[in-house]
């Protein structure tokens, strides 16, 4: 072992103050809607669209994306086979990707996708547009009933999404689309 | 070797008046959106105290976490290295590259690569790196250092990244419209992220149990870069740590809303093992914090998050700007952090505060940040000395303060004094640095104690 190993520990163990004590897991309840969720999502860029029932997912993807030539998925029938050995070359090019979330969080619009679900781990953000599918009942109020959902871990990758990717760094001028997806649709059903 | 006051530093920024103005907008404008996210949590302040309470623990069992957390990364088939200071963590960072073959680096944000000089030393060495958050993409084209935690380019106006755009990426010249200048840096950086070798990260967030690293970015970047890369090297202060994956419902919900008011961050991602034939490596970090973590005064600035609220509320760093700090973090947290890496460089940083106390009121993990600015400045006095002429003019005034007589005398002195004196001596700066940009008020006439003297005696009850 490094011996720069030995000496930090060393000086954290020498200088670290009285133990003090770790407050257990907090959850505050809240409001779990699916009402407050499609509101706080439209807030930063992203859309909520219902489904009469999950069978209509094709139709509808077909109807919000009529341009997307690429579309990779594991839920409708892809015109791009997408797996964790496609080459970057044809990543690059996938217009949207539409991918199960295993739940979402009412108050800040996010979505737990796990990598199980994502094909290739670059997906979810190299997809010019990403459609996230969410059963309506997988909602909770908080981030902390969120990780409460997650007891055997994140999973290899895992990424709470919310919203399109986006940017202010100009001016402070709010940009959607700056390296990431450029729309988030939610497709709740 | 003497070093710049931050108040000339600061002389360039404040000579644009505009820019100045707008800056101090700007962020009151960041400060404002804070204030109606956190508004709309009702437990924002119970959440604020739970989170300087997992800080705190975990600072007094830091050991223990490291511990846990490299058996934990370990485990995950995660390599982890270890970094007494900046020339380590960068000669790591340089052999892992090395060995892979590696020339081209995309990387995120993260200010301890900042704080190690990371780039330059990389880029001497031969390797293409590229900053690839939008702002640190700005400023490096730019060769500036960042001047602000979470909004690296908010010095820039629109005009000044459309120069620097149609220099370097091609744009049109006079092209200024964000949106626009957004999508051609998309462009460019798709290039860099799909040819990307090696992917450096930072970490916002070291969870013990799960030996899981924590980056939350709005932009992809991060995802981006480490995903598509053969290679992940993620670096992390030793500060990072915190112990379950529960306590991140705590932190994920005062980061963004602290930071700039989004209820949370686009991209919370969770690295915990690498992908299938690839690599994952976290390079732990101290770099003058064990130091830190043995003064009791000032190890509650480990604590922190990095969320910038405390710039943006700071009405020195608002109409200061971040350069003027000429550290890797400015603002408040960076005049109580710099001084524990080098006390003679930053010695007039923990002046840089009225002391109003904002930043701690906003801060997300309860860091005394204004009290810290209070000690280290006794530190500095006793450790640098004052400026003789401060230190007299202090030892004076609190000598006439103490004595109600040679105030009383003094104060009938000034009144006439003032009235008397030509404008160029009352006003002489170089000997009133107070006057440089300030006017007196015109003296009264009489003290409050002569005029309440003159007032008729209150009946008794």
């Amino acid at each position: 072992m490094s011996s720069s190993r030995e000496r930090i520990l060393a000086a954290a163990r020498a200088n670290k103050p009285a133990l003090m004590s770790l407050p257990p897991p907090s959850d505050f309840g809240g409001d779990a809607s699916l009402a407050r969720f499609s509101e706080v999502l439209a807030s930063i860029g992203g859309t909520v669209v219902r489904l009469a029932a999950r069978s209509e997912l094709a139709a509808t993807v077909q109807q919000l994306f009529p341009a997307a030539r690429l579309v990779a998925s594991a839920l409708l029938t892809p015109t791009l086979v997408v797996d964790q050995q496609t080459p970057t070359d044809v990543l690059a090019d996938v217009d949207l990707a539409v991918l199960a979330g295993e739940f979402g969080v009412a108050e800040n619009g996010a979505v737990w996708l796990p990598e199980a679900q994502m094909l290739h781990r670059a997906l979810p953000t190299v997809t010019q547009h990403l459609a996230l599918v969410l059963d309506q009942r997988q909602l909770v109020a908080t981030m902390h009933q969120a990780y409460a959902r997650l007891p055997a871990g994140p999973g290899g990758y895992g990424l709470f999404i919310a919203g399109p990717s986006k940017t202010a760094d100009i001016e402070q001028s709010l940009v959607i689309g700056a390296h990431g997806a450029r729309s988030l649709v939610v497709l709740v059903y | 070797m003497s070093y710049r006051t931050h108040a000339s530093r600061a002389e360039a920024f404040v000579l644009d008046h505009e820019r100045t103005s707008w800056h101090d907008e700007t962020l009151w404008f960041v400060r404002q959106k804070r204030d109606k996210a956190v508004y709309a949590v009702p437990e924002f302040q119970e959440l604020r105290n739970l989170a300087s309470a997992i800080k705190d623990h975990t600072l007094s069992q830091l050991d223990f976490y490291l511990e846990q957390f490299e058996a934990a990364a370990l485990a995950n088939g995660v390599r982890v290295h270890w970094a007494a200071d900046a020339a380590e963590h960068n000669a790591i960072v340089l052999d892992i590259i090395r060995a892979r073959g590696a020339t081209r680096v995309v990387k995120s944000k993260s200010m301890l690569t900042e704080e190690c000089h990371l780039n330059p030393y990389l880029i001497e060495h031969g390797l293409e790196v590229i900053d690839t958050d939008l702002g640190e993409r700005i400023i490096q084209l730019r060769d500036e250092p960042p001047s602000h935690l979470v909004l690296p380019a908010i010095h820039l106006k629109k005009e000044d990244v459309g120069e620097t755009f149609f220099k370097h990426l091609g744009t049109a010249e006079g092209l200024t419209d964000p949106q626009q200048l957004t999508e051609a840096a998309r462009q460019h950086l798709r290039a860099k992220f799909l040819a990307g070798e090696v992917a450096l990260t930072g970490v916002n967030f070291a969870i013990a149990e799960t030996g899981s690293v924590v980056v939350c970015t709005n932009e992809g970047n991060a995802d981006l870069g480490v995903n598509l890369a053969p290679v992940h090297i993620a670096s992390m202060g030793i500060e990072k740590l915190i112990p379950r994956l529960q306590d991140l419902g705590v932190f994920t919900r005062l980061l963004a809303r602290s930071a700039t008011g989004q209820p949370v961050t686009t991209y919370t991602a969770h690295y915990t093992r690498p992908a299938e034939g690839r690599e994952m490596h976290v390079i732990i970090v101290d770099n003058g914090r064990t130091k830190q973590l043995g003064r009791p005064d000032f190890r509650a600035s480990l604590k922190c998050i990095r969320c910038g609220a405390c710039m943006n509320t700071c009405p020195v760093y608002r109409r200061s700007g971040g350069h003027s700090y000429d550290f890797t973090v400015p603002g408040p947290i960076g005049s109580i952090l710099s001084p524990n890496i080098d006390l003679k460089k930053h010695s007039t940083l923990p002046f840089a505060s009225t002391l109003c106390g904002s930043c701690t009121d906003v801060c997300p993990v309860k860091i005394d940040i204004h009290t810290q600015l209070y000690k280290w400045r006794q530190i500095v006095a006793e450790a640098n000395g004052l400026l003789v002429a401060k230190k007299l003019g202090m030892q004076f005034m609190g000598r006439l303060l103490a004595s109600p007589a040679a105030f009383k005398l003094s104060g009938q002195l000034a009144r006439r004094g003032l009235r008397l004196l030509p404008h160029a001596l009352s006003h002489n700066q170089a000997v009133n640095a107070w006057a440089i940009a300030r006017e007196l008020p015109e003296p009264p006439k009489q003290s409050f104690r002569d005029w309440y003297a003159q007032q008729a005696p209150t009946p008794s009850a």
